[in-house]
Parts: structure tokens; sequence; C-alpha cells
């Protein structure tokens, strides 16, 4: 267990769900990450749901997932004699993350000026929701609050009603995965030169940077994209994206450009079935699709478009999400089964790859399966090393090991509540 | 002591769409030298693709590709021709790292699989990503990341119901798996300085991207339960949405608040005047049984508010709240503005662009978008000149037999 790619190198761990997945993606290359939590636990336990709608500081589905491969201990930051011991361990280490409120650490003698003195190779980076200059840097952040500035929610949702969120919310596994991306800029020029550096991820800016070509639009386009449902479209095209199947729904597009022999494909395929209305398969059939616009279409021309959508969806409407990807696959169409987690589960290739792995929790008493390698490394595989730990699991081989603390003084630690 | 983290890597870059070039934006602009390799014969699709300067399409007039390919040499070899392929081979000692993003039998076809390529270049590290990974029965599958949103599930857990799934835009899961193979390619990096040892990388977008999904997958195999389309709806935070706020130039404003705890319901109903407190909502208990009427009655108390002024003062009570924000919006915001987070480039086509910048920053080496992204083959006389060696009447002789194209 444990990836020989960032082997020997450590981590102290004491972001929130605004990064979680940094130390994560750390832990899956081999590092020793350690989550410094406070004694109750970090809140992250406290997200629900819990396995088996159980709460508990070990069934957090989000704390199984985030923190799977880490060590855990407790520290008391608010007493002197923790920050002593924080002291201590940052001496060893060679990255920290954490998303504080700004100016917490400076405000207990940790920040990163303190930091680079016990340790001028640390690499420190620090997650922040709207970055550390603006009028909100101080602002209070859960998760919708950032998917909404920076501008995911707008565009998903139907016009005149809500804006939505993702059921699983994203923008902090955004800002956590781009820590690690910038933690690992750091540490290339570290271990040439022996000198670290201070991090600023922006959460509010990995968000805008999820709009794909869209935030550029207003200023070389003239006009912002609104949200319409399962009609997508850069401004001027109209495209439904989903469709109803026997047992679910399917993804694709009737559109052109690159997508061209991919929609006569499609065509091709409901003509063999005699599917296709005879105006869709007659020469330039639907005007809006050709080899140059991917989606835009003349006003005209939509009328039809509508029309060649109705025709595919009633095919589908026939078909199972299963029949339809055997299809998609062997006719080489761009469209995808809207899957669940269950169709995730049972799907051939994540299995003949051996994606999903199994780690043995050890105060649960049984296995998690749980999402594997990120990415297959020939020389040096990754993916979870072990399952998330229990509240402060390694204090003792942390204080006792790495601190070389005698046994008496770590009791000392835990009677004055800095443990 | 060095201006840029990855100064003096060297990059072959076969990646085209997102995820790849995405990757290797983080090297180019942490000055890495990256050379992208494209063909007129096969373009890259997002020089096809909208936003374009003035609004109107040409193959370099394209910010959607410019977006991803900032501080990057471009160069253009028609890799169909035997030709192109033995110049790649002779520009391969140069290099620490080749990408590529294409489905997996392209390289192989070219006879540049990786075999092949770390045995005329040992140590070499590159990074193969496709949708599905370079093994197993779906590995040609073709497509881009909206397919690959739906596939990953993503899809599935956006909507305000079964009936009514609205799923995020574009293509999602390019905007996740980059930041694995980033990771991934960096730190094989300095595994290769340590140790000596090159290796090959492959990412399926699909396996990183379940990354983001995590919980659900754990959910499901340890319980069958299924995540599905929740709305705004939360299990720690009531209440929890967007509320519709005054329309501003006439266009509909929304407002997203979360309340974490009790108090900081109290202080919401405080700030937005309402007198007494609401005795059926008190509790976190109460507001999530009834969401519902909970959202309704939030709804009416901001409506016809101010969604700036209601932002501040929710947020100077301790409250989590922000507008919606448009992409118009995003250009005024003065926290991305503070951040310098937007750029203007001068691109040797389009003149100036405007650019998204970087999503963190760094204290000693920072990076930066060092230049515009290359029109189609910009540097083919630099490249092939000064860095490979090749004379003038050689450069042009390969232009006229469409070698280079």
């Amino acid at each position: 267990m444990g990836s020989e790619l960032l082997k020997g190198f450590r981590m102290l761990d004491l972001a929130d769900e605004k990064g979680a997945l940094c130390g994560k993606i750390f832990a899956d290359m081999g590092a020793d990450v350690i989550k410094v939590e406070p004694p109750a636990g970090c809140s992250t336990r406290r997200i629900p749901p819990f396995l088996e709608d159980i709460p508990g500081p070990d069934r957090g589905l989000y704390a199984l997932a985030y923190h799977a491969g880490k060590r855990s201990v407790t520290l008391n930051l608010a007493s002197a004699d923790g920050r002593a011991v924080m002291a201590e361990l940052v001496k060893r280490a060679d990255f920290i993350v954490e998303s504080f409120p700004l100016g917490y650490l400076d405000s207990i003698g940790l920040g990163y000026e303190r930091l680079n003195e016990l340790n001028p190779r640390i690499i420190h980076a620090s997650i922040t929701p709207f970055g550390d200059k603006g009028p909100a840097k101080d602002y209070k952040a859960p998760d919708i609050v950032t998917w909404a500035s920076g501008g995911m929610m707008f565009l998903m949702g139907e016009e005149g009603k809500p804006p939505l969120q993702m059921s699983q919310p994203q923008a902090g596994l955004h800002a956590g995965a781009e820590a690690a991306v910038a933690s690992m800029i750091a540490h290339y020029p570290r271990e040439i030169e022996g000198i670290g550096q201070h991090i600023v991820v922006d959460m509010q800016a990995c968000v805008v940077w999820t709009l794909m070509n869209e935030q550029a639009m207003p200023l070389l386009h003239g006009d912002y994209l609104r949200r319409s449902g399962v009609f997508t479209g850069a401004i001027g095209g109209r495209r439904k994206t989903v469709f109803r199947c026997k047992d679910g729904f399917v993804s694709g597009l009737l559109a052109g450009g690159a997508y061209l022999p991919s929609t006569n494909a499609l065509i091709a395929w409901m003509k063999e079935e005699g599917a296709a209305p005879d105006w869709l398969t007659k020469e330039g059939g639907l005007k809006s699709l050709t080899p140059a616009g991917f989606m835009s279409a003349r006003a005209e021309d939509l009328k039809e478009l509508d029309m060649a959508e109705e025709a595919l969806e009633r095919f589908l409407m026939g078909k199972t999400k299963r029949e339809i990807w055997q299809n998609i696959l062997k006719r080489r169409i761009l469209a995808a089964p809207v899957a669940t987690a269950a169709d995730i589960a049972a799907d051939t290739q994540l299995k003949e790859r051996e994606y999903f792995v199994e780690v043995e929790h050890r105060g649960l008493g049984r296995k998690i399966t749980m999402p594997g390698a990120f990415a297959k490394l020939s020389k040096t595989p990754v993916g979870p090393a072990g399952a998330a730990p229990q509240i402060g699991e390694h204090n003792r081989e942390v204080y006792c090991g790495l601190l070389a603390m005698k046994p008496e003084q770590l009791a000392e630690l835990r009677a004055a509540g800095a443990v | 002591m060095r201006r840029y983290a990855f100064e003096g890597i060297h990059v072959l870059d076969f990646t085209w769409y997102g995820v790849g070039p995405v990757t290797t934006k983080y090297l180019a602009d942490n000055g890495a030298e990256v050379i992208r390799i494209e063909s007129a014969a096969r373009p890259d699709g997002l020089r096809l693709a909208p936003p374009w300067k003035d609004g109107k399409p040409g193959i370099n007039n394209s910010q959607f590709f410019a977006s991803y390919n900032s501080s990057k040499l471009g160069i253009t070899l028609d890799m169909s021709k035997p030709r192109a392929r033995e110049i790649f081979i002779r520009m391969l000692p140069w290099a620490d790292v080749v990408s590529e993003s294409f489905t997996p039998k392209t390289l192989r076809n070219w006879g540049l699989d990786y075999e092949r390529l770390s045995t005329i270049k040992p140590r070499l590290i590159m990074l193969s990503t496709c949708m599905q990974g370079q093994t197993g029965p779906h590995r040609d599958y073709p497509g881009f990341g909206n397919l690959m949103a739906a596939l990953s599930g993503f899809y599935y857990i956006a909507g305000y119901s079964e009936s009514e799934l609205c799923p995020p835009y574009g293509a999602y899961t390019d905007f996740i798996a980059p930041r694995f193979s980033a990771c991934a390619l960096m730190a094989a990096l300095d595994y290769k300085r340590r140790t000596g040892k090159g290796q090959y990388i492959d990412m399926a977008q699909y396996e990183a991207a379940l990354h983001n999904l995590a919980p659900a997958m754990i959910d499901y195999f340890a319980t069958g339960r299924v995540l599905g389309p929740q709305a705004n709806r939360s299990e720690r935070y009531a209440p929890h949405g967007a509320y519709r706020c005054a329309d501003e130039d006439g266009h509909e404003r929304w407002l997203a608040i979360a309340v974490a705890s009790d108090d900081e319901w109290a202080a919401m109903l405080k700030t937005l005047g309402h007198p007494a407190p609401e005795a059926r909502f008190a509790t976190m208990i109460d507001r999530l049984e009834n969401r519902g009427a909970v959202d309704e009655f939030v709804g009416a108390l901001v409506r016809n508010r101010n969604a700036e002024e209601l932002t501040a003062a929710l947020q100077a009570a301790g409250v989590g709240a922000y507008p919606v924000q448009n992409c118009m919006d995003l250009h005024r915001d003065e926290n991305l503005e503070a951040f310098g987070f937007w750029h203007w480039l001068e691109h040797r086509h389009m003149g100036p662009s405007p650019y998204e910048g970087l999503q963190h920053r760094m204290s000693r080496t920072p990076g930066e978008l060092r230049r515009a992204a290359p029109v189609l083959g910009q540097d083919n006389d630099k490249v092939l000149g000064e860095i490979f060696g090749m004379t003038a009447a050689e450069i042009e002789q390969l232009k006229q037999d469409k070698v280079i194209f």
C-alpha cells in the first residue's frame, strides 16, 4: 500500500471541505498526509449523508471519500502547547494545506512568515473562497455560495426558476485539486533550490474556470448565456442534450461541425429501424447541420431541428440505456447514457481496468469500496493508500514516533487539552 | 534562482481540445517550453469553436482555443506523412515529456507508442489521456467532456427532479481531469529528477472525474442507494438555495443563501427586518423538515430587495450569501479583479484578447500567462530552425511538400 511516487514527503492537512481533496490526491500519490484535527474532530466529519444514515465521526460519506489514506492526529491550536507541537510538526513537513479564515493562522502565530522561519522548505497552500484581497475576502462561503459567485449556478436550471447546485457539492473539490496542482508546481523548484513558498488558491476563480468558453462570450459576442434546462448552446444555437429512453436518459446532440459524422450515424441508425421521417434522411434534410456549423442554426431552421429532436426521442424511448450504449460504441456516435451510480458500478470498462478498490476501515470493522487510481502510472502506481482515519488514530504513532515524545509527555499534553 | 518552476523542462505536446491542453498549460505558464504540434490537416476542434474575435469564425480567431494554450509554442506537422514522423523522432531527444490526447489507436498507428519512444529516448515521461483509458473494451470511445459528464454521473445529480434534469454547463469533466493529470505529470517529473526513471501515464478522464462523485459511489457500493437530483436541497443547511431578488435592468436576479445554524437563522431574520422570531422554523430540524415552506418564506422576504445590498448585509451578520452571477457579472466582480484573475494579452491575429488567469497565486515562482496562444504554425521557423537546427531551405521544402502543414 502507498505509492512510491511521493514517498518520503509529508503534508500537514488542516483543510476543511474547501480543500480535503488536496490531501487525498497527495495520499494517493504516496505522501504521508497527516490530518491535524481539533480534539472534537474536523468539521468535515459532520457532513451528511452518513453511511447507512447513522451519524458518527467515522461514518460521513464525504470524510470516508476525501480523508482516505491520511493519518489523523488531534491538536488544539487554541492552546500554546498545541501550537508548540504544531511548530514541531511543521519542521518535519514538506507541505501544509489549510482553509482557515484569512488572518487566523497569523493571529495564533503560525502564519506563513513564521512557518517559513520554522522550515524554509515548507510549501504552504491557503485555500480562500474569494481570494485574499477583494471586498469579500472574509465572507462566509458554503459550497453553494461559491458555486453562485463563480457563475456555474447561473447556467444550471430553467430561466424563471431557481438556478441549481450539483447534488454532490463541487466548488471545494475544484479548489482542493487546484491546491494540489499548485503545491506540486512549487515542489519542483523547492527540491532543486531548497526553498518553499506560499500559495493562495481562489475558489471562486476555480468555479469560473469550469465555464469553458462562456466566460469570454460577453466580451467578444456582447451577450451572456442564459440557463435553459436540458438545452445547451453557445449564444445563437440551441440543442437538446438529454433525451428520454426506455429506462432512463441518454445524452447526445444533433449538431454539425465535429458532431456531423456522429449525427449522420445516428440518423442512419434511425433509418435502419424505420424510425427516421422521410424528410430527415433526404440529402440536406436537416439544413442546420453543416460541416462548418457546430451549433449555429438559422432561426427558420429551428423548427425542423425541434422536429428532428422529437423524432430522435421517440426512437430512443423504445430502447434501454444498455442497447443505446452498445450502438453508440458500435456506430461511433457521440452520445452517452446519463449514468447513475448503479450504472457506473456495473460498467464493464471500469471492471476491466479494476478501477474500484476496497479499503479496510478499522474503526467501522468493514471494507469500503471507492474510486481507485485517478491515473495509471507505469512505474509508480497511485491510488487510495487505505481508509479514512478515526479521530486521533495516529496520535501515538506521530507524536511518539515522528516527534519522539515520551509517553508521559503525550499524557501531559492530553491532560492539558492540547491533544 | 529560477524565475519559473519548470524552467528548462521541454514538452512535445500532441494534445487537443480541453483536458490535454489545460494540463500542459500548467507547465507552460510555469516556464516549461511546450511545443504544441498541430496540423491544418486535422485542426484542434476548439480552433473552430466560439467565442471568436469580432464574432467572426476563423482558425486563428477562437478564444476558446486560445484560453487553453497560453505560453505555448505552436508548430504544424501533418503526422499522417512519414516525413513528419521522422522529424518528430529527431525532436524527441530534446523532450522530457510527450503528451497526447487522441483515441488510443492514433499514436499506435503512427508507430509512436511509448514502447518505441522510450527506446529512442530513455527516461521519457509520456502522458496519454483519453475518455476511458488506453485499455479495456471501451478504450476507443470518442467523445467530449459533456458526454463524459453524462457517463460519469454528473448529469444525473443535477436538476429539479428526475423528470427535470438540468445538467452542468459545457464539458464539465474537462475541468476536473486536468488537475489530476497535472499532479501526476509534475510528480513524475520530480520522480525522474530524483531517480532517473521516466514512465508512462494513462489517464482516463472517466476515472479522474469519478473522484468528484466519490461519496455517492461509496454510498452505492455500501447500501445500494443511488444519488439523484436534489434540486437545491441540503442535509446540513436550511435555508439552502437561490432566492429571487428584485430584477435588475429587466433581468432576473438571484441570491444564493446557505444558513448553517439557528444563530445564523436568527441573524438572517434580523437583517431582513423580519420582526418576530418565526417559531415554526426556529430550529435546524424544523427548517430541514419544512424546506419547501422555508424556501417560500425566505423567497418572499427577499423578492423585492437588491441582491448586492442583501449580500453585504447578510455577510456582515455572519450569513453565507452571494449573488448568482452571470458571465457578464464575472467581469465586474471586484474579488476576481482584486485577485488579478483577468488578463488581456496581445494575440498575433486577434490583437488584445481576454484570458482567464491562474486560479492560484504563488509567492516565489509565480506562474503567469507568458504570452498569448499561438496562431497555427506560428513558431515553425523558430522551433525547427533555432531549436532543431534545420536550414531555411529544408524548412521551405517541408512547407512545399505539406509536411509542415
